[in-house]
């Protein structure tokens, strides 16, 4: 005890405490179970409800284990990342964390999270499919469980259509032209009332992957680096600046106040557009926030392709400075496999990873949770995407300062999407 | 450490009865001594190390001799942020200072209700770099915000004041400006300082009120004018909470509202690059050291003293 709270002390420090400590790591050697009272921290980012669910959780895990007591911290995004650093340079990360694919590479690349392998005894994996299991692997190695997964998906809001008398699109079958006329359509018809979508790409990573899967092409490559043809990333945000010119969608400034508002006050959730881009497990929030019926389609151009793909909304992972690994990687197990907990933590997370949980939990799902799987389902996905290379993970605000500026016409697409490529391949490289 | 010891040496001397209210004074003065050492000093010297490293927080740091410094020279982000921070200080802060002075000769004129109006200009120095008014910056200033309707009232088109490149930074500024009361209480306390005889005297002679501004009261002033320019100038270079909420941490849109302190976060905690980070905080440290340093060449020439 005393060890770690000197520990702690020198994290107050800051970056001092990180000079002294950082060479000792953990043990090595085989991980097995401790003796006595052990007591474990969990940490993850998030708002109250999933605070409270996961709390339930890990009592329910204290109840089947009493030798083991978890402390759970929880934390805003932003805030997370910046803990997790600081506490991680200064040897006093927690012991299980939450994890994220921008930053699993580069925190696994760095040596500071297990290898779950190493503690396979204490951790089932049998009950994930091959290429969700991928998910949480860096060059091979099963650094983190993925906890949920969600897919892209263009969302409607139906009441929006009828009222200005507009068909809904057949999503088995349209292109982006397709989309390209609906949304002007829309906007046409509601006389300039609304802009017929939010814009559909550039705010994250996702679209960006989405668009050069369908040309393809892909973000990264199996080596992590950057492999996306300027041109690629140029056309997407060519398409949407010729939507901008004709009020298909909302224009520059709109797109960052939305952003900036949050999903639950953007402008889908608001009805200043009537189709937007968003992840399927977003449905719930947005469909309470807006209170109208608002639905999820394939995105325009993903018949027969398998463009869509499964993306691991967060993982849990187990810290390499934890002393007591064993016992982190049965709180993960218990957290992602057993059916007391998925019962708890339901789709809070996103739709599980894990079939068996997921069939389970599926039976008593509400309305909007079941929209949420039966998008899924009708998904056909193609090979998961290397996740975010070490050094990549300031790629999302990166993508958003070039599409901010082409967007307000300061920088051409095709010059834009070079800087952008040139500049995520250089912090890759440094990282290296 | 050593200064601890070389106050000690001094003390010895002294007799038993001062030397047990040193030991008091040192008692309640250790909080202060090891916040000092363990809050400031330490982590400063750790990232003057750190400044000469390769340092990515989860690894040991790797000696790198000068790389960092001389990243400085051909970073383009960082050049933003420069360009933004400057313009910035240089803007708002002459604009600041004018107002708190313009309010506080207005306020010493003896108006009744004096300690109100005080207070209510005083407020927004306790709340200008709150989170909660740079979210409520974020509405006023949007496109359906509170500001363009203002505008619309009198027939002029509004705009995404904060969401467009080219006016975002324009918003931050008038957010310091804004905050002009912390200033302008230290001016009004400066003004009551001003003997009212000088004025009288000045009357007497025949000078007006504009002549009496002029050349009795800002001459007994610049002291304070000084004061506040300082303490403004090194306030705004570490500009920091209003950027961050506003942008959601991006310095957006497109880097118009990367301060320079919001950059060297970035690159620490976003890019895992706390050797670099290090090194541009000890640059923040020279570049405010250096314009405090003029300032202080340059009060010669304008600072009056009265004594």
């Amino acid at each position: 005890m005393s060890g770690s709270a000197k520990a702690r002390l020198l994290g107050a420090v800051a970056l001092s405490g990180a000079l002294v400590l950082t060479a000792c790591g953990s043990s090595g050697g085989a991980v097995e179970r401790s003796d006595g009272q052990v007591t474990l921290r969990v940490t993850w980012w998030g708002e109250e409800t999933r605070a409270g669910l996961t709390q339930e959780a890990i009592a329910a895990f204290e109840k089947e284990y009493p030798d083991i007591t978890v402390k759970g911290e929880f934390k805003d995004w932003d805030g997370y990342w910046d803990a997790l650093a600081t506490t991680t340079a200064a040897n006093d990360s927690p012991d299980v964390v939450q994890m994220d694919e921008l930053y699993l590479a580069s925190y696994a690349e760095r040596g500071s999270l297990l290898d779950l392998g190493e503690a396979g005894e204490f951790l089932d994996t049998s009950q994930f499919d091959e290429e969700s299991l991928k998910t949480g692997e860096v060059d091979g190695t099963q650094y983190a469980m993925p906890i949920g997964v969600g897919v892209l998906a263009n969302i409607v809001n139906v009441d929006l259509f009828e009222k200005y008398g507009v068909e809904l699109p057949d999503d088995a079958t349209w292109t982006w032209d397709d989309y390209a006329d609906l949304a002007d359509e829309l906007a046409e018809k509601s006389e300039g009332k609304l802009n017929g979508s939010s814009i559909t790409g550039g705010m994250d990573t996702g679209s960006v992957r989405y668009w050069a899967r369908l040309h393809d092409d892909e973000l990264f490559d199996k080596n992590g680096d950057v492999t996306l043809d300027p041109q690629t990333l140029a056309s997407m945000w060519q398409y949407n600046l010729d939507l901008m010119g004709s009020g298909g969608v909302e224009s520059a400034a709109q797109a960052v106040e939305s952003y900036n508002a949050g999903l639950e006050a953007g402008s889908l959730a608001t009805g200043k557009v009537a189709m937007g881009f968003s992840y399927n497990t977003q449905i719930t929030a947005l469909r309470e926030a807006s209170g109208a019926d608002l639905r999820l389609l394939r995105l325009p151009g993903s018949g027969g392709a398998d463009a869509a793909y499964f993306k691991p909304s967060m993982y849990w992972a187990v810290s390499s400075q934890s002393d007591h690994p064993a016992e982190a990687a049965l709180l993960t197990d218990f957290l992602v496999n057993h059916k007391a907990a998925g019962d708890i933590l339901g789709t809070e997370r996103g739709i599980p990873a894990n079939g068996e949980v997921r069939k389970a939990v599926t039976a008593d799902l509400t309305e909007n949770d079941k929209i949420a799987v039966e998008y899924m389902e009708s998904v056909t996905p193609g090979p998961s995407p290397v996740v975010t290379p070490k050094g990549g993970s300031g790629v999302e605000p990166m993508l958003q300062r070039y599409t901010q500026e082409v967007y307000a016409e300061q920088t051409p697409p095709e010059k834009a999407a070079q800087a952008f490529v040139d500049e995520l391949q250089s912090e890759i490289d440094s990282a290296k | 450490m050593s200064a601890t010891a070389e106050l000690r040496s001094l003390r010895s001397g002294r007799r038993p009865a001062a030397k047990q209210q040193n030991k008091a004074a040192f008692f309640f003065l250790l909080p202060w001594f090891l916040g000092l050492f363990v809050i400031t000093l330490g982590p400063m010297i750790a990232s003057l190390y750190l400044s000469f490293t390769d340092y990515n927080l989860l690894q040991p740091p790797e000696f790198a001799g000068l790389d960092n410094y001389s990243r400085i020279l051909d970073d383009a982000r960082l050049h933003q942020s420069l360009q933004v921070t400057f313009v910035y200080v240089l803007v708002s802060v002459p604009l600041q200072l004018a107002l708190a002075l313009a309010l506080a000769v207005l306020l010493d004129r003896g108006i009744r209700g004096l300690a109100v109006y005080r207070s209510v200009f005083y407020l927004p120095s306790l709340l200008g770099s709150s989170v909660a008014i740079a979210v409520l910056w974020r509405t006023v200033f949007g496109t359906e915000g509170l500001f363009n309707e203002v505008l619309g009232l009198v027939g002029i088109g509004g705009r995404g004041w904060i969401s467009e490149p080219e006016t975002a930074l324009s918003t931050l500024i008038v957010l310091n400006v804004w905050t002009f009361g912390a200033p302008m209480v230290i001016f009004l306390a400066g003004l009551r300082q001003i003997p009212a005889s000088y004025e009288e005297a000045a009357a007497v002679d025949g000078a007006g009120r504009w002549r009496r501004f002029w050349s009795v009261t800002m001459p007994l002033l610049t002291p304070i004018i000084f004061f506040n320019l300082v303490l403004q100038i090194i306030h705004a270079f570490q500009a920091f909470t209003q950027a961050f909420v506003v942008s959601g941490g991006k310095g957006g849109p497109a880097d118009s509202t990367l301060f320079y302190s919001l950059y060297l976060y970035q690159r620490g905690f976003g890019n895992f690059d706390m050797g670099y980070a290090s090194a541009l905080a000890w640059l923040l440290l020279l570049l405010v050291g250096t314009f405090t340093a003029i300032n202080f060449w340059a009060a010669k020439y304008w600072v009056f003293y009265d004594d």
